[in-house]
């Protein structure tokens, strides 16, 4: 330990300003970025460049956020920023000045001791990196020992100052990490982050993971976090919404390069580059009289312009779709659903409680609510996954609780259903043609030819052309919006009349978004299938839905036209979902901006 | 353990572009997963112990000084020229019946741990998809094999059938060595069983054995490969304790026999150590290869066990 802290002391001399690769007007800058370039090398494939020649600065107290798509470096380049990345990263090029120091140098003693007082990273699973045996104390306690930068009689104290900042009870202290819910384990992440009290933190999707109302609180407390304790923040988020309306500065990123490096203002009103512009325009205020997104016309004036009809679509497959226009309703009737206490002297769930509609053939009906809020249990029963504890579910004149193998296999070629995950939802061993293939021999009894014409056919429908090549291709080598059209594809083979789509674009980002959506929107209107679509997205609601129920606590709040109710919502929940939608233009509007 | 497909993927590529590499033949896929075990130095020194014991065995007949039960020489002979290991008490050449001998071992290890793969496969799997009152008889089955001691219960079996020569001595370590791979395939197969593309597969209309064997079996092939090397591992030195308990047909010429007659012929006591310190030695290098493999399969399933290669998992999703 005594050899140790030369090192730190090397490093400190150094953020004196005696370096002369510190810029001149160095004063208030705090990270020096200059040339950075991140590389991915894993033995037996190629090196991918996953951050290219990136510069830039923060200044002291700068909350600056840095935005792009999956893919794009975003996440890299903040691992790079806090010496956390592990191989096959590596770092080929450039400097990171940190308070003059290029910590590029460090050894891992001295970046350790850096870790107090130096730079912090939250990440998106780092509710789940608390120790699940070990009690919240006993966290911050490890932290405090390991930098000894608290006295200890000081401890009980700090750790409640701590975890008030962050606006949990004092209370949580004696708790295990399995006691907190996902937002209240963040907070704590955040806390022992805080606790290191570092003049620099890094949010990597620090609210991706948590549920959408509880993402909004959860940001919430870190912008005011950030203005009270006036450290410098970057927060790494693929969504622009969120990251506008909490940050000054705003670095747009690329294929790993920055695009556009400027203040959150001037990127709202006057975005510069081509890509910021595009991300810009897939928001919306879902409760606006018109709603549009780039190919996606409002849906009030949707049925007015029917040549895009014909536009928009050949598809080869119309003559022998005629058949499969959707001619049974799904009847919901008092359903409910409650899961045994998940311990012994708790209450049982109460997943789904009284819920009755009727989904009407050709109709689109979007299912909202937060996660816990049963939208999902609601899909499982309505496809036989699982069984009503009461209440019945019809379809045409078939009761789906009460069906057997053999009566699933025959419900299920009418009433399909599309994943939410893309990832998990197709099985990374098989190629997109056997994918597909199985629900045509199993529900269409076409045989060799036919059916790879058929499947073929499904690949042109959802628009993934060459068809031949895509056919054979791997999981892996789609893209994610490339995968979710192969799981719709899969969904459109047997002909089906309905098709339950759980959350098919949240895993997706903004910009491939649309583009699904407005396959599901097309199918809807040309093959003549209702639809189901649940989601806590109300945007996307808006967009391919005309009716709407929202779910709170297994219950339905409120329902009607979806325009009607998102313009003029009755229920409080309902206005809490709307203000959860990020959107941009909206904090402009409040002159927040 | 099928994460690393999926991982590996996802760090990159999001582009719509078409990325330009085809689907990959069985074989490349095969070639990149020996690729994985060979990049793993324990792994490859076990791969070359494995190699050499095999070369050994199917070049028996030109490698071995003398036929494996030839005797007539001089009788608990030293090592010398002729006899570089020296003779047994019947006047059998050692150094050829320790390469004669590695046959036995391998061609049990082979497919008794083949054989008790196949069931444990097959009732594992089964176990894990099934749901319901077959699934606890099953249950109740493998544990069943599993609480019996092994050694004991392979003694009983063996001694009652007495002699059977090594189809017995197989069928013994099979009844007794599949329930333990059971038990591991079945919680991989319960894990993989809620995963969506099983669902997406019912809704696609395919019954339980495909989903079971095209769908769950392909994504669990290295936990397979490792049971099966862990199977064969056993299967070698249940055949050696038998055999030297004399429990087999003490005529063949094995390692565990040579064992068993020099412990007849108390070697120890009349200086002739090499008759059980060399068959020892081979069993346990040959026991451990399989082990040392089975280091390398494990890097295949979880790819955060590869050296130097450690992912990061840029998308997790939630």
């Amino acid at each position: 330990m005594s050899g140790a802290p030369t090192h730190t002391a090397d490093g400190l001399e150094a953020r004196g300003g005696a370096d002369p690769r510190l810029p001149s007007d160095g004063s208030d800058v705090l990270l020096d970025v200059r040339d950075l370039s991140v590389v991915y090398e894993s033995a037996g494939q190629t090196a991918v460049q996953a951050v290219d020649h990136v510069s830039f600065q923060l200044r002291k107290g700068e909350f600056v956020g840095l935005v792009g798509e999956s893919g794009s470096g975003k996440s890299t380049l903040g691992y790079a920023l806090t010496r956390l990345q592990k191989p096959p990263a590596r770092t080929n090029g450039g400097h990171i000045f940190f308070a003059g120091a290029d910590i590029r140098d460090l050894d891992d003693e001295a970046l350790r001791r850096q870790r107090q007082g130096g730079f912090a990273m939250v990440l998106q699973s780092g509710m789940n990196a608390l120790n699940p045996v070990r009690t919240i104390r006993n966290h911050f306690i490890d932290v405090f020992k390991a930098h000894g930068h608290v006295p200890r009689d000081r401890w009980d104290a700090r750790m409640k100052e701590l975890v008030a900042k962050v606006k949990l009870p004092e209370t949580m202290l004696a708790r295990y990490p399995g006691e907190l819910s996902g937002g209240m384990r963040q907070r704590v992440s955040i806390a022992l982050a805080l606790s290191l009290e570092p003049q620099l933190m890094v949010f990597d999707e620090p609210t991706t993971a948590l549920d959408v109302l509880v993402q909004h609180a959860v940001m919430d407390t870190i912008i005011e976090l950030q203005k009270e304790e006036g450290f410098t923040a970057v927060l790494i988020s693929h969504d622009l919404g969120i990251v506008l309306e909490a940050t000054e500065r705003v670095l747009v990123m690329h294929e790993g390069r920055i695009v556009e490096d400027n203040d959150s203002r001037s990127i709202l009103r006057d975005p510069q580059d081509e890509y910021t512009q595009m991300l810009l325009s897939h928001y919306a205020d879902p409760r606006a009289e018109v709603v549009s997104l780039p190919g996606f016309p409002d849906r009030s004036q949707r049925d007015a312009s029917a040549t895009r009809q014909e536009t928009t679509s050949s598809f080869s497959t119309v003559g022998s779709r005629e058949r499969s226009a959707a001619k049974n309703p799904i009847v919901v009737a008092n359903l409910v659903k409650t899961y045994p206490a998940p311990r012994r002297g708790e209450q049982p769930v109460q997943a789904v409680r009284d819920v009755s509609f009727t989904l009407e053939p050709g109709q689109s009906l979007a299912l909202v609510g937060q996660s816990g809020s049963g939208k999902s249990t609601i899909a499982k029963m309505l496809t036989g996954v699982e069984q009503p504890t009461s209440g019945t579910v019809r379809f045409g004149d078939t009761d789906v609780a009460k069906l057997g193998r053999r009566g699933l296999k025959d419900l299920r070629s009418e009433v399909q259903m599309v994943f939410q995950d893309p990832y998990a939802a197709l099985n990374p061993l098989h190629t997109v043609e056997y994918i597909l293939t199985r629900p045509v021999l199993n529900y269409t009894g076409l045989r060799g030819k036919d059916a790879r014409r058929r499947v073929l056919e499904l690949l042109e429908t959802v628009g993934l052309t060459p068809v031949e090549q895509f056919a054979q291709k791997l999981p892996h080598q789609l893209s994610g919006g490339q995968r979710q059209r192969v799981v719709i594809a899969r969904a459109l083979a047997s002909d089906p009349q309905v098709i339950i789509a759980d959350e098919p674009v949240s895993m997706l980002d903004v910009t491939l978004r649309a583009g699904v959506l407005a396959l599901l929107e097309d199918l809807r209107e040309q093959w003549g299938v209702s639809l189901l679509y649940i989601t806590h997205d109300l945007l996307s609601a808006r967009l391919i839905t005309d009716d709407i129920m929202v779910l709170h606590n297994g219950e339905v709040v409120e329902r009607g036209r979806t325009a009607e109710v998102l313009q003029h919502p009755q229920d409080p929940y309902t206005v809490d979902l709307l203000d959860a939608v990020p959107n941009p233009r909206r904090a402009l509007a409040e002159g927040r901006l | 353990m099928t994460h690393n497909a999926t991982v590996a993927v996802r760090t990159q590529q999001d582009d719509p572009g078409q990325p330009e590499q085809q689907a990959p033949s069985k074989l490349r896929a095969a070639g990149r997963q020996f690729g994985v075990v060979w990049s793993n130095t324990k792994a490859r020194v076990g791969i070359i112990i494995l190699a050499f014991f095999v070369l050994v065995a199917i070049f028996a007949p030109l490698l071995a000084p003398y036929g494996g039960s030839q005797n007539g020489f001089e009788r608990n002979g030293d090592a010398s020229w002729a006899h570089w290991m020296g003779t047994t008490a019947a006047g059998e050449d050692v150094l050829s019946q320790l390469i004669y001998g590695a046959r036995v071992s391998v061609l049990v290890g082979a497919v008794a741990g083949f054989l008790s793969t196949l069931v444990a496969v097959a009732i594992g799997l089964s176990w894990g998809y099934i749901r319901g009152w077959v699934a606890e008889v099953i249950g109740f089955i493998v544990n069943l094999f599993l609480v019996i001691p092994g050694l004991p219960l392979m003694i009983v079996i063996a001694a009652y059938l007495q002699n059977g020569g090594i189809a017995v001595i197989i069928a013994v370590i099979v009844v007794t060595g599949w329930a333990w791979g059971a038990r591991v395939l079945r919680s991989q197969t319960q894990s993989l069983r809620s995963r969506d593309f099983v669902t997406a597969a019912q809704f696609s209309g395919d019954g339980a054995t495909r989903i079971v064997f095209r769908e769950i079996l392909p994504n669990m092939t290295s936990l397979i490969v490792g049971s099966f090397f862990g199977a064969a591992t056993s299967a070698i030195l249940a055949e050696a304790g038998l055999e030297f308990l004399g429990l087999g047909d003490s005529s063949i010429v094995s390692w565990g026999t040579i064992l068993y007659w020099a412990q007849n012929s108390n070697a120890l006591l009349t200086g002739q150590w090499i008759l059980l310190f060399a068959p020892g030695l081979c069993i346990a290098l040959l026991a451990m290869s399989l082990t040392l493999i089975n280091f390398g399969v494990d890097a295949v399933s979880n790819p955060r066990l590869r050296e130097g290669a450690r992912r990061k998992r840029k998308e997790v999703s939630a």
